[in-house]
């Protein structure tokens, strides 16, 4: 998470000489001056309405609020383990029918991924929420935000997946056809165990993503940080406190994937070398056999 | 059917709510998110750190909660604006970091060639990312930020939360009446789609125009 | 709209609560120790778990067997679906989960000690348009939420009760004098809780006023004193609440609307309905409906206890 440098970036401007520095100082305290005052003119304002007395934030030093709030957290965990696993391995399914070569299969494939892609994930809810019902079908809570998410991130999840596997080159198949394995093993073994690596970042960032999402359990009543945040406001009277707090909360937990995120996308370059280095150190795989799942592992 | 034509004056409005919603803030996300990325790539340390923090802090908040705070919190800091400004501006400043993060992969498409050329014509660093990196950098991105534009229009729904009453939220309301959720929300899904789908017909035919053939 | 001769009464019964709250608010909301005006120090702890202690049980007998209360007796829990975020209904104390406080909240602890003997309740939060939904497919026995008897609702799900009425209020600023009730909202924005009976209601009072919707109680209060509309209309109850917790608020006028409350229950259920009829009475009776009511509502209007409706008064229960 350090300051950005843009491979390109440092390519945009010389290294600065004495009059480019006075330049960028110049431009760094007006920058300075700008940010502050933007920042500054916010917080005063909010002074001078009372919003930041002290007696608005101490009921936030009470160990069990945190508490409350961190139920809420866990719930917006659970959910969104929910929604990734069961969305990454239906968009991976997704994915592998898309690039089938059975047609109406990938046209299949294509179509769902295209409406899911184009619903907004509320009225997914709202329809699971009202529609249901009258179809005697009811799912416990945590399922009527689950379902809609996923629904919704597998056609995310199968666009990611879909350009690992075309971003590969084409040799690394057709080396695993010439080794004799049948279709479905080049795909388990070859193609998708790298394709998923190449796109990890991606996949992080989708989680980032539906992490996000599942604030909209705030709609269902589902026991998340965004709903715990609700009741704590009706009951405290503090809407605006509640809503930063719970704001910071989601900010340092997706903050650290994101950064993680960030961090892997760095690093691809020496990564894939890593691979190929220790990839060609291993004996040649065994037609059939297990061992070359492992390779991808090392 | 009939619940379709028996509203159609309150649906048309609500859709065009919508549609003025994904229009103002598809403009201005564009518009801020480059600039975002212009500060990203400047040579002043502090624009760079402050525009990877806005990208940052946009990306990893969830759009409604942003949208509690300024329609409930703002307005106790001074800031109060009628309800569909105040959700435009939000979808605006959040969708921009997105854009921003196209647009900055879009930068790394540009050929160090290209910049080096620029340099040794003797532009300026405005204006070899005004005449040069920019331009070359948004073609390279008009798929990617065609979606960002898709997503946008997903997520104006959410404004439904905070008393916008645009598309989904009207439907909603009818189907309080009507109570037939099935078909009322499936048609507003419908509806949904056409705007998603003009939308990618639109990046579709400007990518062909402007795709940089090499 | 005043359909009952006894909600007639009860509305100037309100009426006259409502001007003594206005003057009540500033000693209410001053005398809190906490920072958290709310449910919370409504009621003392102690008050309620006498009055849950001196409630009545249900005899033996009236469990018969394959019955409903039996099967959840069985169990050893009443699962209810009851709000967490409505403050002197059924508001969670969130430095402590387990509370809930509130008249709903009460009742439900009560109707578990009459099938129990103790209190045990479990609380699944309903959004407001999945109780039916929740009933139907036996998630909950129970819903106590505010839920108003209705008969399109009655063809789905089976209510007992009423066991309070209520109705829509006004509110408005505390520096607004221009609006004095309902008929004043001609033309006005008036904010409204989405999905709840005032979308349906102020339209057909006053087609001509502008309806803006918001998912929670604190929010719509919130918009109101921001000026994001003129007036907000909700229960009577919230509203009486929220003006005892909060100085710029009043509620003007007199409820126009009737809602009548009701225990909601699984389709057709009428021996469990029965059952429930009877504890009504018997809490009645005995007190502890009073008491209930003493420890929530009663905490912000100061009136004398009001006279519960006649079980099974209303079309639909």
């Amino acid at each position: 998470m350090s300051t950005p440098n843009t491979n390109v970036a440092s390519y945009l401007y010389e290294v600065p000489g004495p009059r480019g520095r006075r330049r960028i100082i110049i431009g760094s305290i007006i920058s300075a001056l700008i940010i502050a005052g933007v920042i500054g003119a916010g917080l005063w304002q909010f002074g001078s309405r009372g919003q930041l007395d002290a007696d608005k934030w101490t009921p936030f030093l009470d160990l069990a609020i945190w508490k409350y709030l961190g139920v809420g957290l866990l719930g917006t965990l659970q959910a969104a383990a929910i929604v990734a696993i069961l969305g990454a391995s239906f968009g991976t399914l997704l994915a592998l029918g898309r690039v089938s070569k059975v047609r109406w299969l990938s046209w299949l494939c294509a179509g769902y991924i295209e409406i899911a892609r184009t619903v907004p994930v509320l009225l997914l809810i709202y329809l699971m929420l009202f529609g249901l019902p009258q179809l005697g079908i009811n799912f416990p809570v945590l399922w009527k935000l689950a379902i809609p998410l996923t629904l919704a991130n597998a056609a995310v999840f199968a666009e990611i997946v879909r350009a690992g596997i075309l971003s590969l080159p084409r040799g690394q198949a057709e080396a695993a056809f010439s080794l004799g394995l049948r279709s479905s093993q080049v795909m388990r073994l070859v193609v998708l165990p790298q394709a998923v690596r190449n796109v990890t970042p991606s996949l992080i960032t989708q989680l980032v993503s539906l992490m996000k999402d599942t604030s909209l359990g705030f709609i269902v009543a589902f026991t998340e940080l965004l709903y715990r945040g609700q009741v704590l406001s009706s009951f405290n009277h503090l809407l605006i406190q509640t809503y930063l707090v719970v704001t910071i909360i989601y900010l340092l937990v997706n903050g650290s994937l994101s950064g993680l995120a960030s961090r892997l996308q760095k690093k691809p370059g020496r990564r894939r070398t890593t691979i190929a280095s220790a990839t060609m150190a291993l004996p040649l795989p065994t037609p059939g056999g297990q061992s070359p799942q492992k390779a991808p592992h090392v | 059917m009939e619940i379709f034509t028996e509203n159609a004056g309150l649906l048309l409005d609500a859709i065009g709510t919508t549609l003025l919603m994904v229009l103002v803030a598809g403009v201005g996300s564009l518009i801020l998110g480059v600039l975002v990325t212009v500060a990203r790539v400047s040579p002043i340390p502090i624009l760079r750190r402050a525009a990877f923090l806005y990208v940052q802090f946009f990306i990893n908040v969830p759009l409604l909660a942003l949208l509690l705070l300024a329609v409930f919190a703002l307005p106790d800091a001074g800031l109060i604006l009628p309800l569909l400004p105040t959700a435009i501006i939000v979808l605006t400043v959040y969708e921009a970091a997105y854009v921003a993060e196209a647009v900055r992969s879009g930068i790394n498409t540009v050929s160090v060639g290209q910049i080096e050329a620029s340099r040794a014509l003797g532009l300026t660093l405005w204006q070899s990312l005004r005449l040069i990196v920019i331009p070359q950098s948004l073609r390279a991105v008009v798929q990617p930020l065609g979606n960002v534009m898709i997503a946008l229009a997903m997520n104006t729904a959410l404004a439904a939360v905070v008393g916008v009453v645009e598309l989904t939220s009207r439907v909603n309301k009818i189907n309080l009446v009507y109570a037939q959720p099935i078909e009322i929300f499936t048609g507003a899904g419908l509806a949904y789609m056409l705007i998603a789908l003009a939308i990618g017909l639109a990046a579709g035919r400007i990518e062909r125009k402007v795709a940089i053939l090499r | 709209m005043f359909t009952l001769g006894s909600s007639r009464r009860r509305v100037a019964v309100f009426g006259a609560a409502v001007a003594v709250t206005a003057l009540a608010l500033s000693a209410c909301s001053t005398d809190s120790s906490s920072n958290v005006p709310g449910g919370d120090d409504a009621a003392d702890v102690t008050d309620v778990q006498a009055m849950l202690a001196g409630a009545p049980v249900a005899d033996d007998a009236l469990f018969t067997a394959g019955s409903t209360m039996e099967k959840i007796r069985e169990r050893g829990t009443l699962i209810v679906g009851e709000a967490l975020d409505a403050p002197l209904l059924s508001q969670q104390d969130p430095a402590n989960p387990d509370d809930v406080a509130g008249f709903d909240a009460y009742l439900a602890q009560l109707l578990s000690v009459y099938i129990f003997g103790e209190p045990s309740v479990e609380i699944v939060p309903p959004a407001s348009e999945t109780r039916e939904a929740l009933l139907q497919n036996g998630t909950v026995d129970v819903v106590f939420n505010t839920y108003t008897i209705t008969e399109e609702r009655a063809e789905q799900i089976t209510f007992a009760g009423p066991y309070f009425s209520s109705g829509l209020a006004v509110a408005v600023k505390a520096d607004n004098d221009e609006i004095k009730g309902i008929d004043d909202l001609g033309g006005k924005t008036v904010i409204v809780g989405a999905n709840t009976p005032a979308v349906l209601a102020v339209p057909e009072e006053q087609p001509t006023a502008e309806l803006v919707d918001f998912a929670t109680d604190p929010q719509a209060v919130q918009a109101l004193l921001q000026g994001r509309g003129d007036a907000y209309v909700q229960d009577y109850t919230l509203l009486a609440s929220n003006a005892a917790a909060n100085s710029d608020l009043k509620v003007v006028g007199q409820p126009f609307t009737a809602e009548p409350y009701g225990i909601g229950l699984g389709f057709g259920d009428t021996e469990f309905k029965d059952f429930i009829n009877n504890w009504l009475l018997e809490i009645q009776d005995g007190g502890q409906w009073g008491q209930a009511w003493t420890y929530s509502l009663g905490t912000v209007v100061e009136s004398e206890i009001p006279t519960p409706p006649t079980i099974g008064s209303v079309p639909g229960s």
